[in-house]
């Protein structure tokens, strides 16, 4: 099954609720505009708290679930737009059904906004909706963009919201017949309390491997690499995959204890683990000072950027920008080692020669696979990539598989030449970093 | 898709506010509608109004006509129309299956409160 296919599953999963609500629903319900209000009113109830469960359950982070939807960013770009429209959908339920008592009365209208107090299944709706508000607003930056560490601690509201979402549908579904209303409703339930125990019971006990920071090797003025020895069993990886890492180091000045997303720069088949870390926001900044023999804690691996990360099959073509370098480099380690040849045109897009990374070792990697050609792009001296210097560069970039990860704006100018090219979208992978 | 989440947002509160307060600004003249409540009613009479496009209930001592009100009911219409023209206040308590009516759905059965079931000895 392809990843849009995965992900297509994942939607009509999410719609089905809404679909069975609407096999059920008597035509007779909707000949009047107060009727067709109402099952609109309780349509986006019902498709709204599914497309909220199909949210939390892909939040779960369990290692290797990724891989079919095309690696965890992606994954959570469609838990993002399951909460949009869940959002959405939800805050349009109350609205339309009050809408749909105003026929009656101006205060039948608002008795159905603001119920008396003891409609308590009427206000944990409410509850839900209110906290879904506080936990969603970061993450569409209502009020401006989040703090990452701040944007997760809220996050965790979703928990609540979706506990009285359930109190509230349990309470007062009848769109369905009983039996089905429960059964639905309880598996998707279901589901959704085992990602979430997954992700904050499980996986802190069987999820997380023991390293210890072994060797702290500075790269550039604002990136280190870190090399992590296991402390018992090794972590098991792809080149491309990244992780989340936890570093222990009391005298770490921001973001000790603290889960982050790195993408790992090591060859499968090392012993230790490296991760190059440039210094982005606080606790990436911080992590430039960590002292060899800090504890760390590592959980993955997750993502699937190389389709066939051990050895390069297709000729292909790599754009990478900055710090974007590390999935490259971790195949280039890997392919190296194990002597494959490598029928690759490589960009490396940097600012100017003082921004350089690893660049010393890429031509030292580049030299040694037979097939690899490796072009440094200064965007201080070429402006951003043309089609003509990806003509020149790489004359036969139509019959390469294309794999981007750099900048967002990179990104899409590399997809877009790459489609002039004639190169079609099942061909060009790529891996973003933003995860909002 | 920020901007259509944050627009939906802003949208929800203007139109929360603005029912709350064309409720608040609204004269509650419909409180007066226990005025037409005054008349009695037997079950006898009642029970003349069975029919889905002609349904009196007596729930709890009070005698209301649904006939308006059956389209707009969320379920499909069969479910109330074993109930028109009888004594309904267990379909009113249980929904068939034990769970009361909410609040909400008493207060708005008030809208359609047209009398007092008479006392069987009178």
């Amino acid at each position: 099954m392809s990843a849009r296919a995965a992900h297509r599953l994942v939607w009509l999963v999410a719609l089905l609720p809404s679909l069975i609500f609407l096999a059920h629903l008597d035509a007779a319900a909707v000949n009047s505009a107060s009727g067709a209000l109402n099952a609109a009113g309780r349509l986006t109830g019902v498709a709204g708290l599914s497309m909220l469960l199909l949210a939390a359950i892909l939040s779960a982070r369990v290692p290797g679930f990724d891989r079919p939807f095309g690696g965890l960013t992606r994954l959570w770009r469609t838990h993002h737009l399951l909460g949009a429209w869940s959002l959405i959908l939800l805050l349009l339920h109350p609205v339309l059904l009050a809408l749909a008592a105003a026929e009656v009365s101006i205060s039948a209208a608002a008795a159905t906004l603001l119920p008396p107090p003891s409609d308590l299944a009427g206000w944990s709706g409410w509850a839900a909706l209110i906290l879904m508000m506080i936990f969603l607003a970061p993450s569409f930056s209502f009020f401006g963009p989040p703090r990452y560490e701040r944007w997760k601690k809220v996050h965790r509201l979703a928990g609540p919201a979706v506990a009285l979402a359930l109190v509230h549908d349990f309470w007062l579904s009848r769109g369905l017949p009983q039996w089905l209303d429960l059964a639905l409703w309880s598996t998707l339930a279901l589901l959704a309390l085992a990602a979430v125990g997954w992700r904050f019971v499980f996986s802190r006990r069987i999820g997380r491997l023991a390293y210890t920071v072994s060797d702290v090797t500075a790269i550039a003025n604002n990136v280190v690499e870190l090399s992590l020895e296991p402390g018992g069993r090794k972590l098991r990886h792809e080149a491309g995959n990244f992780v989340y890492l936890t570093l222990e180091d009391d005298a770490l000045e921001a973001g000790r204890g603290e889960e982050h997303p790195y993408t790992l720069s090591s060859s499968p088949d090392e012993k230790r683990l490296r991760v190059a870390i440039k210094s982005l926001g606080d606790a990436s900044r911080a992590a430039q000072t960590v002292r060899p023999g800090t504890k760390a804690r590592v959980e993955g691996p997750y993502g699937r950027f190389f389709l066939s990360p051990d050895r390069v099959g297709e000729p292909e073509l790599w754009v990478a920008g900055g710090i974007g370098v590390t999935p490259f480099i971790a195949r280039m380690r890997h392919l190296s080692r194990r002597g494959e040849a490598a029928d690759v045109c490589m960009i490396f897009c940097v600012q100017d020669p003082a921004r350089e990374i690893f660049t010393t070792e890429l031509h030292e990697l580049a030299a040694r696979l037979e097939g690899f050609s490796l072009h440094i792009h200064y965007f201080y001296r070429e402006g951003p990539l043309s089609g003509g210097y990806l003509d020149n560069v790489c004359p036969d970039l139509g019959r390469r598989s294309i794999y981007i990860c750099g900048p967002q704006p990179l990104n899409a100018l590399v997809q877009q030449q790459a489609a002039a090219a004639g190169v079609p979208a099942s061909r060009i992978h790529t891996e973003e970093f933003e995860l909002l | 898709m920020k901007q259509v989440v944050y627009t939906i947002f802003v949208a929800f509160w203007t139109a929360v506010l603005t029912i709350i307060a064309l409720d608040a600004m609204t004269p509650t003249a419909e409180a007066g509608d226990s005025g037409t409540a005054s008349a009695s009613y037997t079950l006898a009479e009642v029970a003349e109004h069975g029919q889905l496009d002609d349904c009196w209930m007596a729930i709890e001592g009070k005698v209301y006509d649904f006939t308006d009100y059956i389209d707009q009911h969320p379920t499909p219409p069969a479910v109330m129309a074993p109930w028109c023209g009888k004594e309904a206040t267990e379909g009113m308590r249980t929904k068939g299956y034990g769970r009361d009516h909410s609040e909400r759905a008493w207060q708005m059965a008030e809208q359609y409160l047209i009398g007092e079931l008479a006392d069987p000895d009178e």
